[in-house]
């Protein structure tokens, strides 16, 4: 998926950072927007004045007080938990997301924050060790690992005996009954029945055998698809069309998740809003600001084993997760999440101590809050309150060229096509990944050249950087050697999504390119009041530039390569309609290949191809600061493992801290 | 003023116009006279911008991130390094082109259509003026803005035009009911007893004995204008090219978690100064203008 620049929304993880990318999906992607509001709420707390509000300097900021309290106000504070039911002795876990998902039902869940809700109602075959990094698969319904044939085209799939779905009014009686194979292939085919508008189908597109025609012959469910079977109760049997090496990948996601029949005919297209899963949690209310669930009592019980969670100790103790080892997910009898889109509401919720428990930290308290940014480390102050994780986001912010515009791409007179990539070429020279960096993030971004971002194995390190160094004078140069004018140079249209952040990337992005003699009026901004508006606008390759981010779907370059493979231009997820046939030939090579030197290499190849033809601006990976409450016992993570970490989550009595005694707690 | 006016007004030897005393009595308003002054500064500032004299540099980065207040950068540099009191001069240009093309056009559009409405008085004509007047009246001021503007959103002059639409509306009430006044006159009856057309007597004798009304509603207008651009424009449905104060504020923001206030300040004292002192003219104009008080 692929956010928008200021709108990110990443697939089964992505931060929430900043964004001026909205994330998108091949088809599906969904924007999240900015915070850029209700600011006044984010002064904190234990700071009566800012520093600019000393004694003597009142007239400012009593203009500053009125014009803000005027202006954009906080997001309304959540009802307090003393609201809910039945709150006195219950455990309860209560975060925050930046937005409320599209929808709760699996086939609908294509954005990050519906994602990480259906993976706590529902469950999939796999998932990722809650601990691991980089991140590990793990089966997860899945009794083991699947036989898979010689030739990777047959995957045999054993899910565990005796799960049961939650109890629901769908089911005879009430009463929930257990998990067998059927659901998992009923749940796959749904993906593939345009009645339930699914979104998740790509990922098995032209995969399986038969699933495609079951679909062109009407979407029957009762009529078998000769790719995907239930051999017995508790075996599944997935035939491909050739090698899929992600397809366990799949397996992991929102998208996959396992629904019981009754429940979908049962509620129809309101299972959006009436989960009916087995996964550790169940729905007990969901409107559009918040979500509760209290924990499924027919989860099934399987003790934590933090070697198999890929436990580090050296550097994970501090976080106290030793105490969850043994004992059975989930841990928490409540969780809430609150739907919150502007940060200083929900920064204003977490310092506040008794409402949401964890939070990322706003980039603009980065140097208030934190000692030490590597190492992380938080100021003795905010340390005895809480605990601090960071990590690199799982995708990236970059901008791609679109091709098909021949001011700027492909051309048929070869003499300006090679004219139009010392265009590019020029441009991506002007941009300055540095400036950007601090000026958003403040400096916590990991720039990088290319399109294979650092979490993934496939990353060089080694590789020139020359692609991401602002060089203006190697700009104006290569604009000369090539007889651009100021007159003769095109004009560009940033296309961005409405709001004053991504208004002000234009701004720094186009006083880049004046720096190289761009003139000002032919550098345009058009904005899009919704993320759908200018989700279409790249479909129907309307803009000559697509600004906007990329969240792994999986830990494999595929993710990212695919968005520059030709027979996913547009509408499909490659905006920037690159077409080189070599890249192409390797991109499918490498597309059934196993993960291996060899594949790495081709990965590479692709990638240098990308940086050569200046197809894009690239890149950067955000890194996001987790803070928690010394309270509560987890590793959260927005990235791979998205919604899964909420089930190990534990909450302590307020005042214990769950950081080890010999780790300074 | 037009001479047919100065008469009508009472211009006869021995005797003050009703422009004269408000002249006069403008020039003994030393608040009035300060307003003016300060108006000026802002609209000399504005005129500095058009001609190119200063704050050409506003988009370009030319400091630090947040870089503080020196001698280069009066009042610092935004979060991307742009020099805020650029910004804030530049926004000055913006803010007296919404001004003076909304206030003119608005007025122009209300006293035409409500001095036409006014004389036809009960005429199908006046019907049709005050049902338009109703509908637009109608709808909440900053949503029928807000739906223009987004509505024309590739438009860039499209603010200017959802504010035309909506401000012309109190004007021409007010010269409506003027001029309903004025034509039971006797120069107005004159008039017509003697065969001079009906629009003759609207453009000639009616109109300009309207002028006090329209000039003290042209400050009001573009007080309104410059106000409601600013808003619009923190709500993204304003400037689409250049600088404003709405934006610079929109864009402060981003910059309150982290304790940064210049482009606030910049653009909420320079805002205020501007509106104040607008209204505080208003006010005088309106007390010299008044006759019995002129009287």
């Amino acid at each position: 998926m692929a956010p928008h620049y200021g709108a990110a929304s990443q697939r089964p993880s992505l931060q929430t950072a900043d964004l001026r990318h909205a994330v998108s999906r091949r088809d599906v992607r969904r924007a999240w927007r900015w915070q850029n509001a209700g600011v006044l709420s984010a002064v904190p707390r234990k700071k009566p004045f800012p520093r600019q509000c000393a004694p003597g300097r009142a007239l400012p900021c009593l203009l500053a007080l009125v014009l803000v309290a005027c202006g954009d106000r906080p997001v309304p504070a959540p009802a307090p938990d003393a609201e809910l039911p039945a709150a006195e002795g219950i455990k309860t876990f209560h975060h925050s997301l930046d937005a409320a998902p599209s929808s709760l039902d699996p086939v609908q869940a294509s954005n990050v924050y519906a994602n990480h809700v259906v993976l706590n109602a529902y469950d999939t075959l796999f998932a990722y060790q809650y601990l691991a990094r980089p991140y590990r698969l793990k089966p997860n319904l899945a009794a083991g690992w699947p036989e898979i044939s010689a030739d990777l085209l047959r995957y045999r799939i054993r899910i565990k005996p005796g799960v049961r779905f939650q109890d629901d009014p769908a089911f005879p009686g009430g009463k929930g009954r257990e998990v067998v194979a059927e659901d998992v292939v009923y749940s796959l085919k749904r993906q593939f029945d345009p009645k339930n508008r699914p979104q998740g189908a790509w990922f098995w597109q032209g995969r399986i055998v038969g699933l495609d025609a079951w679909k062109e012959a009407g979407s029957d469910y009762d009529r078998e698809v000769p790719g995907l079977r239930a051999l017995n109760r508790y075996t599944i049997e997935v035939r491909l069309t050739r090698p899929y090496p992600q397809l366990l990948d799949t397996f992991a996601q929102g998208y996959s998740a396992v629904v019981p029949r009754e429940a979908a005919e049962h509620y129809g297209p309101e299972l959006g809003i009436h989960p009916v899963g087995s996964g550790p949690f169940k729905v007990v209310s969901y409107d559009t600001s918040r979500i509760v669930f209290e924990r499924n009592p027919y989860f099934r019980q399987e003790p934590v084993d933090l070697a198999a969670e890929g436990y580090d100790p050296a550097t994970q103790r501090y976080t106290g997760v030793e105490r969850i080892a043994g004992r059975s997910p989930p841990f928490v009898d409540r969780l809430i999440i609150d739907f919150a889109s502007d940060e200083a509401s929900r920064w204003n919720s977490f310092t506040k101590g008794n409402e949401i428990q964890v939070a990322g930290l706003p980039v603009e308290k980065v140097d208030e809050v934190l000692e030490s940014r590597d190492p992380l480390r938080l100021k003795p102050e905010y340390a005895a309150r809480w605990q601090a994780a960071s990590g690199t986001e799982a995708g990236f912010v970059f901008e791609t060229f679109n091709l098909d515009f021949p001011e700027f791409g492909y051309h048929p007179d070869p003499v300006r096509a090679q004219r139009n990539k010392a265009l590019r070429c020029a441009i991506i020279k002007a941009f300055d990944w540095e400036a950007h960096n601090q000026s958003w993030f403040f400096g916590l971004g990991n720039i990088f050249p290319g399109i294979i971002p650092p979490v993934v194995p496939e990353f060089d390190p080694t590789l020139s950087r020359a692609s991401v160094t602002h060089d203006p004078e190697g700009a104006r140069r290569l604009l000369a050697e090539n007889g651009w004018t100021a007159e003769q140079l095109p004009v560009l249209v940033y296309g961005q999504m409405a709001g004053v952040r991504s208004r002000m990337f234009f701004e720094q992005f186009r006083a880049q390119l004046m720096e190289i003699g761009w003139p000002q009026r032919k550098l345009v901004l058009k904005q899009y009041a919704t993320f759908g508006d200018i989700s279409r606008a790249w479909k129907e390759s309307r803009l000559p530039l697509i600004v906007k981010g990329w969240g792994l779907d999986y830990p494999d370059a595929e993710n990212t390569l695919q968005l520059f493979y030709g027979p996913n231009g547009s509408p499909g997820s490659n905006d920037a309609n690159y077409r080189n046939p070599e890249f192409d030939r390797l991109y499918e090579q490498a597309s059934v290949m196993l993960p291996s030197p060899e594949r790495t290499e081709l990965y590479r190849r692709m990638n240098q191809m990308v940086i050569d033809d200046c197809v894009a601006i690239t890149g950067m990976s955000r890194k996001r600061i987790h803070l928690w409450h010394n309270n509560v016992v987890a590793l959260p993570d927005r990235e791979i493992v998205g919604g899964f970490f909420l089930r190990y989550v534990d909450v302590l009595p307020p005042g214990e801290s769950a950081r080890p005694a010999e780790a300074g707690g | 003023m037009s001479r047919s006016a100065a008469r009508d007004a009472g211009d006869s030897p021995g005797h003050d116009t009703l422009w004269r005393l408000a002249a006069h009595k403008l020039l003994r308003d030393r608040a009035g006279l300060l307003a003016l002054a300060v108006v000026g500064i802002y609209l000399l500032a504005a005129i500095g911008v058009w001609l190119g004299w200063w704050a050409q540099e506003w988009a370009l980065i030319t400091g630090s991130k947040w870089g503080p207040v020196s001698a280069e950068h009066w009042f610092g540099t935004n979060i991307i390094g742009q020099d805020i009191f650029q910004r804030g001069i530049y926004s000055t240009a913006t803010a007296f082109q919404v001004g003076l093309l909304v206030a003119v056009l608005a007025v122009a559009i209300g006293a035409l259509l409500g001095a036409v409405a006014g004389f036809l008085a009960g005429g199908w004509v006046d019907e049709v003026v005050l049902w338009l007047l109703g509908v637009i009246d109608a709808v909440p001021f900053y949503l029928m803005v807000a739906a223009i503007a987004f509505a024309l959103a590739d438009y860039p002059y499209s603010m200017h035009v959802a504010m035309v639409s909506t401000f012309w509306t109190g004007t021409a009430r007010l010269v409506r009911g003027e001029v309903i006044k004025l034509r039971g006159l006797e120069f107005v009856e004159a008039a017509r007893a003697i065969g001079v057309p009906g629009v003759t007597i609207i453009f000639r004798h009616v109109l300009p004995n309207t002028f006090h009304i329209l000039l003290v509603k042209f400050t009001l207008v573009f007080v309104d204008a410059i106000k409601s651009e600013v808003v619009l424009s923190f709500l993204g449905l304003g400037v689409k090219e250049g600088m404003s104060w709405g934006l610079m504020l929109s864009e402060s923001t981003l910059e309150f978690l982290a304790g940064q206030f210049n482009n606030l300040i910049v653009a909420s004292s320079l805002l205020f100064g501007l509106v104040f002192a607008f209204n505080m003219l208003a006010d005088a104009l309106q007390d010299a203008l008044d006759p019995r008080r002129a009287a």
